[in-house]
């Protein structure tokens, strides 16, 4: 099947681009003066944050067109896309306490973006069992489309609520998405890292599809 | 800041296995659906 | 189209009073959480007001939990569904219809949980009962307008009991924080402005919501 050894092909080479992101990162990166080793964390923690999210965004954008195109390639890629984002989504809630320990003293806070991260896991999980829970796969996939948009609209919410809380509690020094503030080489850590979980995501996601298509072909149609 | 690059093993440790070992999952799953 | 949902509101609430079990059950839970938080606590270490906007939505929470749990159960029991999806009412209006039912089920229990709240911890809700209402309101709408949608869709699964809540968490979770936030300041007398972006958000959430419950129900009963 040409899906599944293409998901395959970029499945391996993004997991041996990945092993030179860990090389450039931790051999050929300066390390950062306030936080020490562990700032080295980011590169694998924010490319992780950011497709846990965009994963999320994918499935809500393709359960949309679900609803009106009533293409099933949309569902099985809603289905693909979701187990992936969790995925990323574990990534991201591992890598982070263990980011947060060293430097603020504690596993864990409740500010707003851990709290999205742990709402968006929580929604992966849902829609994941969601779907394991309705044996009618017409029904299975209205009912994703209807979760995993609701899902992709809660999102937004979260966000505004860190500018809300941004107002009233101070921002714990982590992560600044704004790259610009970011010296030079260790920009290019981090995009190339991005790069390297682009494909990582690409790859995963294109072979759970094909996933979801082998298994609708062995189930004879009801 | 005392030395804290456990942590930061731990964690490339840890995305390492988990990256890796879901591209084994599905490769065996995508074996025999 | 408001008339059908009246309609189908109020067959559910007919039933409901009918059997009254349901929401004398939420009652008594309601009173029981009460009491269990309050004997639980020293009161000569945490001072009542500090607890308080946690204990108030716990409860609310569980009742809101409580309602919706019985509203397909209803329909499922008898197959009514396939009934009610037979009459000339739009699907939509079917929606409206169970969320104002669930609605009034919950304001009930609310409307005695809260004063017996304020009585027991010994709360001063008067001065701020406007705002809190308004966030009491504006709290429930949420949960019950996702947590309506998603009965209709796990009446059916296996586990569906278990199923729900486990759904309903992550959508919950952010007007529940709203809610507690909001109740907090107004309840330790800070000023309404305080409040006011919580409940704003609370606001912005139920609209999108409602909107988005009223347009996606269709996709989880049609064929």
């Amino acid at each position: 099947m040409k899906i599944l050894k293409t998901g395959r092909w970029i499945t391996v080479s993004g997991l041996a681009l990945l092993a030179a992101v860990y090389v450039r990162a931790l051999a050929f990166t300066p390390v950062e003066r306030t936080q020490g080793m562990a700032q080295k964390i980011f590169y694998i923690h924010l490319p992780s944050a950011i497709w846990a999210e965009g994963a999320m965004i994918f499935v809500g954008v393709a359960s949309i067109f679900f609803l009106f195109l009533k293409d099933a390639r949309l569902d099985r890629f809603a289905e693909a896309s979701a187990e992936v984002g969790l995925v990323f989504c574990t990534l991201v809630l591992t890598t982070g306490p263990i980011w947060g320990k060293p430097i603020w003293g504690t596993w864990w806070t409740w500010d707003a973006r851990l709290t999205l991260t742990l709402l968006l896991f929580l929604m992966y999980v849902g829609y994941v069992l969601l779907r394991g829970a309705v044996t009618d796969p017409g029904l299975r996939a209205r009912y994703a489309a209807v979760l995993g948009i609701c899902g992709m609209s809660l999102v937004p919410f979260v966000h505004l609520s860190v500018y809300m809380f941004r107002t009233l509690h101070p921002q714990p020094i982590v992560i600044k998405p704004s790259a610009p503030s970011l010296p030079g080489e260790m920009l290019t850590t981090f995009l190339f890292s991005f790069v390297v979980f682009s494909i990582l995501y690409v790859g995963f996601v294109t072979q759970r599809y094909a996933l979801a298509l082998l298994r609708e072909r062995a189930e004879p149609h009801a | 800041m005392p030395d804290n690059t456990p942590y930061m093993i731990a964690a490339y440790i840890i995305v390492a296995v988990i990256l890796v070992g879901y591209a084994v999952l599905l490769y065996r799953r995508t074996l025999k659906p | 189209m408001l008339r059908h949902a009246w309609l189908v509101a109020r067959k559910d609430l007919l039933v409901e009073f009918r059997s009254r079990t349901a929401i004398l059950s939420a009652v008594v839970f309601t009173i029981l959480v009460l009491l269990v938080f309050n004997f639980g606590r020293d009161p000569t270490a945490v001072a009542a007001v500090d607890l308080a906007p946690s204990i108030l939505w716990v409860t609310f929470t569980f009742a809101a939990m409580l309602a919706l749990n019985r509203a397909f159960h209803l329909e499922l029991e008898n197959q009514a569904l396939d009934g009610l999806l037979l009459a000339p009412v739009s699907r939509s209006s079917i929606y409206l219809g169970k969320l104002i039912a669930n609605l009034a089920f919950v304001a009930t229990v609310e409307a005695v949980g809260l004063p017996l709240f304020a009585l027991f911890f010994n709360v001063r809700i008067t001065p701020v009962l406007g705002p809190l209402v308004l966030v009491i309101a504006l709290a429930t709408i949420g949960f019950v307008a996702v947590g309506t949608l998603f009965s209709a869709m796990t009446g059916r699964t296996r586990f569906a009991e278990l199923l729900l809540p486990v759904l309903l968490l992550p959508f919950m979770l952010p007007p529940l924080i709203w809610a507690v936030l909001a109740t907090a300041a107004l309840l330790a007398g800070r000023p309404l402005s305080e409040a006011g972006g919580w409940l704003r958000l609370l606001a912005a959430f139920d609209i999108v919501f409602v909107t988005l419950a009223f347009f996606l129900f269709p996709a989880t009963v049609s064929e």
